[in-house]
């Protein structure tokens, strides 16, 4: 804990490097919005940082990418949302009976924390190892290049997650009022529908939300299993470059498109994010 | 609680069954694939070990990347997590606007990489990008050129991880200070006036448990990094910022040689198994 002494130098020191720490954190993006307001022209021959001061500002780039561009976008846009909302779904569905198995029953000839170890090992497991056999599989499912081939492998790559961290929540909770339930004759299934799931609802909207960035986010897989219609906005993105170098206009554009739903979206996330991110090794 | 009731399996087997459908076939699949002479739509040959003991013995690219890869994850582990442990000590007392810092430095954990790839790729532009306009501004006449030549492209991949992850790290051991009790400072204080005491004899041995977990989360994430250097640097100048996993996807999924691509994922597999190991020890008490 602090110890509370402070002096103005002391005070002044502290905002200093505190300033400095949070530029750090809003550079990036800074830069990105800035670009985007730039000139095309201008981008490209002279370096400038300060809207107004050295460049003036224009919507010229962002016009283009909502009319011209606009259907290439809004396609990428509709398969990440659709792929995230549906490979989320799954894998909280799945991840939230799992989770609450876990934490409330006890499993005889498979441990209950070798289980939950068996999840956990999931997340070490690097995505290139099952990159090749998913590849070969979903062409053999004539699966390429759809919206459900990346729902499938993000609902498997996020669902330990959701397994672990609702694990942890349902652990916590008080196994009073199911075990009553269950003695006044309600089943399993009643005693989780109604009272456990209620009850877990904040943290297993903070997984889903954490799972829907991750799933938004991922690229390796998007970029292997599509090619063409069901491309979400991270291979489009990536798209940007190869017509004539590196445009900067459309890239700053997009991905401020591409970032800004999950990053907005973990805010609401704020207080299970420490401890999702760590499997419940470090309590937030 | 009934314990016989056969109601619990229907609890966790979906999930169990989802997971083993759609990881543990394919990596069976690709164990299979690593035996053999593998190349996509060609016929497969059986050649035992051959593909493991040219990746060991016989493909510079392999240690190369391998080598790129260490050199990633050491700089990038321990930059990430003393950075993050230096703001998590700046910000563990009573701060206005607290929630708003954390909150900000939570975003970058949720930008997708290959975007912020693409952003350090103008980030870091000879001429025009931020970084070099700064340098200009500052009077340097002859900024690194970065994406040409070998150490700068492999440093502009360093720093843009770590502005990625040092959030994370901040988050996770600002969370370990604010849970070690109040109790032991107040006697420490009465001891001792020098923070640099508290923070060595107290505080670090306390946290150890923390940046142990943290350290091994980034290291494991730091050893998959496949997204910037693809965007960023597309592995280049040469092979100069080729990831071992980019390596991979190379491999298997550009010259669709996957029998050798899959041998290579392999050893990745149980690099990742020794590193994690001791981490599963720990964890393994934690979910008892």
């Amino acid at each position: 804990m602090y110890h509370g002494k402070s002096t103005l130098i002391g005070k002044i020191a502290l905002w200093v490097v505190i300033l400095i720490a949070v530029s750090w954190a809003i550079f990036p993006f800074y830069w990105a919005i800035v670009t985007s307001f730039k000139q095309p022209g201008v981008i490209m021959t002279t370096p400038s940082l300060i809207p107004w001061l050295q460049f003036t500002p224009t919507l010229a780039n962002w016009n283009d990418e909502f009319t011209q561009r606009w259907p290439e976008i809004s396609r990428a846009l509709t398969n990440s949302l659709i792929v995230s909302t549906g490979a989320t779904l799954v894998a909280i569905t799945l991840g939230t009976m799992a989770g609450y198995g876990l934490a409330r029953f006890r499993f005889r000839r498979w441990k209950n924390k070798d289980m939950t170890m068996w999840f956990l090992s999931q997340r070490f497991l690097p995505p290139m190892a099952t990159a090749i056999p998913f590849f070969l599989v979903m062409k053999f499912l004539n699966l390429l290049d759809t919206q459900l081939a990346l729902i499938l492998v993000n609902a498997t790559f996020t669902m330990p997650f959701a397994v672990l961290t609702l694990r942890d929540v349902f652990k916590e909770l008080p196994k009073e009022m199911e075990e009553s339930a269950w003695v006044d004759g309600a089943s399993h299934f009643q005693a989780f529908f109604r009272i456990a799931l209620p009850l877990a609802a904040p943290a297993i909207a903070a997984a889903a939300v954490i799972c829907f960035a991750f799933s938004w986010n991922e690229f390796l897989f998007a970029l292997i299993l599509t090619y063409r219609n069901a491309q979400p906005i991270t291979v489009v993105i990536a798209g940007v470059e190869h017509t004539q170098g590196v445009q900067f206009w459309f890239v700053a554009t997009r991905l401020l498109i591409a970032i800004l739903p999950p990053a907005l979206l973990a805010l609401t996330a704020q207080r299970y994010i420490v401890r999702g991110l760590t499997f419940g090794a470090v309590k937030g | 609680m009934p314990e016989r009731s056969r109601v619990k399996y229907l609890f966790v087997l979906p999930g169990i069954i989802w997971v083993l459908c759609f990881t543990i076939f394919p990596l069976l699949y690709s164990l299979r694939l690593a035996f053999f002479h593998a190349r996509l739509g060609k016929a497969e040959t059986f050649i035992w070990l051959e593909n493991f003991r040219r990746a060991l013995f016989d493909d510079y690219r392999f240690w190369n990347s391998m080598g790129v890869t260490v050199f990633f994850v050491v700089c990038s582990v321990v930059c990430t997590v003393s950075l993050g442990l230096a703001l998590a000590l700046l910000f563990n007392r009573p701060l206005r606007g607290q929630r708003l810092f954390r909150a900000l430095f939570t975003t970058p954990l949720f930008t997708a990489p290959i975007a912020l790839g693409y952003l350090g790729l103008t980030i870091f532009h000879e001429q025009v990008g931020a970084v070099n306009t700064v340098l200009f501004a500052l009077g340097i006449e002859h900024p690194p050129a970065w994406f040409s030549s070998i150490w700068p492209a492999r440093i502009a991949i360093v720093l843009v991880d770590i502005w990625q992850w040092t959030p994370f790290c901040f988050l996770v051991l600002l969370a370990g200070l604010q849970s070690l009790p109040d109790e032991i400072y107040e006697a420490a204080w009465l001891d001792t006036s020098s923070s640099w005491d508290i923070f060595r004899h107290i505080t670090l041995p306390l946290l150890t448990p923390v940046l142990f977990t943290v350290s091994i989360l980034r290291m494991v994430e730091a050893f998959k990094m496949l997204d910037i250097p693809f965007s960023m640097t597309s592995g280049g100048p040469g092979a100069a910022t080729q990831t071992y996993s980019f390596y991979i996807y190379l491999t298997g999924l550009r010259n669709f040689n996957a029998g050798y691509a899959s041998a290579l994922a392999y050893i990745l597999l149980f690099v990742m198994l020794l590193i994690s190991l001791s981490f599963f020890n720990r964890l393994r008490q934690l979910y008892e």
